[in-house]
């Protein structure tokens, strides 16, 4: 049986075979081992990493796993510290884009469980002022992410409910406290401007005319540079920062004409599996088999 | 294909409209799949509630589930979950991340306040249905992903969800092995 004594040292020799780690802009990742393997006709000491979302190997050389700031999951203590950070009224988010974007892609390069917390934070204190832009709204997600993963890793619950926990912060509800306090309920942030009605018809309207339509937020998404974006946010403030008028009204005349470059995401229709909603009939049963 | 079970008594036109929020949201395909009962054992310590983690877990039926199939459990019973770092705040159901099972409740639905069961329902089957999809909550107050305790789930009663959340639960639905 092999002691720990003998096991290859890896990084400042804090990690061991088995760990759970955080990968930097990854997640977790278990350590499976420590191999050789021949790279260009070089011999290289690799750690070998097995991303625990979807069981992906990753490869790190020996040499650099401190460098590209591989760290052990945080401890319950650290996670307490996180949700006294979101818990905590925000400061003013950053406006400045090229200083925010500089910022952010430090902190999630370098892997920090708080600087992670300070991107989310950040982020999602400028969406209660505007929209984010389609790239700032995917780190937004990104950072999200990982913040879920590694409060389900260190707190062993599900990431279901790690994301609550983590929005009981961020959005609480009435009455939620934190080490005593009452934190101030949640207020809404913009909702994203609505695209054209009769956009995305799915042929509904026989029986859910009087309902309203599927109204889907209309943010340019592709190839727009990280200005024309913050731009486009900027114009997006004020057609949606009054009360939005009922769906069922066409929301087309008030905005501006989508951009020649602006995809639309047919959903339904790209789906080969595609199969219309059965439930009017009476429900089958027979195929819920009960066990004993 | 999405699959519903309901583990309570709900009217076949609430179902209908359940089912085609759904499939208007995702473009899959979304059918009532029977019924079915809550496992007794997943009652919480106080019996006030459901402990919507072991709902899903140890829920014992025999559904057939194909590759990408997931299935939403729908209830009429308060939920509970386990204690987080935060304490115990409002559930109104529960997801396997990038998993098979959901299950969202009715409870509270058609209070004051609150939207009417069937447009709350159908909201909320589409937020843990998004789960599936390893959507993540959204802060657009109008998108489905917005979280349920929110003045915006009230505010906002249609189903719909924003184009970053739509646009990924497309991408991982492209991605699945059907």
């Amino acid at each position: 049986m092999a002691s720990k004594s003998q096991e290859p040292l890896i990084g400042d020799g804090s990690l061991h075979v088995g760990d759970r780690v955080v990968y930097p802009n990854q997640g977790i990742c278990r350590i499976t081992g420590v191999s050789t393997k021949q790279i260009a006709g070089q011999s290289w000491e690799v750690v070998t990493l097995s991303r625990e979302e979807d069981g992906a190997t990753v490869m790190v050389p020996r040499a650099k796993v401190m460098g590209i700031g591989l760290r052990k999951v945080a401890d319950v203590a650290a996670i307490d510290r996180v949700f006294d950070e979101l818990a905590s009224p925000s400061n003013d988010p950053q406006l400045d884009w090229k200083v925010r974007h500089r910022e952010n892609a430090d902190r999630m390069t370098g892997g920090g469980l708080f600087g992670t917390v300070e991107v989310l934070k950040g982020l999602h204190a400028l969406s209660r002022v505007r929209p984010l832009p389609p790239k700032e709204r995917e780190l937004y997600d990104n950072a999200r992410h990982l913040l879920v993963g590694e409060i389900a890793a260190a707190m062993n619950i599900p990431l279901h409910v790690a994301e609550d926990n983590l929005d009981y912060a961020l959005w609480p509800p009435p009455g939620m406290k934190r080490k005593g306090h009452v934190l101030p309920p949640a207020t809404l942030g913009p909702p994203a401007p609505l695209r054209a009605a009769g956009d995305d018809d799915l042929g509904f309207e026989e029986d859910d005319e009087a309902e309203t339509p599927a109204a889907v937020p209309a943010v340019a998404a592709g190839n727009v540079d990280e200005e024309e974006e913050e731009q486009e946010a900027e114009k997006a403030v004020p057609a949606a920062a009054p009360k939005p008028a009922p769906a069922k009204k066409p929301a087309a005349p008030a905005k501006k004409p989508a951009p020649a470059g602006k995809k639309k995401t047919p959903a339904a229709k790209t789906h080969a599996g595609k199969k219309a909603p059965t439930a009017k009939k009476k429900a089958p049963k027979a195929k819920v088999k009960r066990k004993k | 294909m999405i699959r519903i079970v309901t583990l309570s008594e709900f009217p076949p036109d609430v179902i209908d409209h359940v089912s085609r929020r759904i499939h208007a949201a995702y473009g899959m395909g979304c059918e009532l799949e029977g019924d079915g009962a809550i496992p007794k054992g997943a009652i919480d310590d106080e019996q006030s509630a459901y402990d919507a983690v072991k709902v899903v877990d140890e829920i014992d039926d025999d559904v057939t589930l194909y590759a990408d199939d997931k299935i939403i459990y729908l209830t009429k019973e308060p939920l509970t979950a386990p204690e987080g770092p935060m304490g115990r705040g409002p559930v109104d159901g529960y997801a396997q991340y990038g998993g098979g099972k959901a299950l969202a409740t009715a409870h509270g639905l058609g209070e004051k306040g609150m939207p009417t069961l069937e447009a709350g329902l159908a909201k909320r089957a589409a937020h843990f249905v998004g789960h599936l999809w390893d959507l993540h909550h959204c802060f657009d107050p109008r998108c489905a992903m917005h979280p349920g305790w929110s003045p915006g789930f009230a505010q906002y009663p249609e189903v719909a969800l924003c184009l970053f959340c739509r646009e990924k639960s497309e991408r991982k639905i492209k991605l699945g092995s059907t």
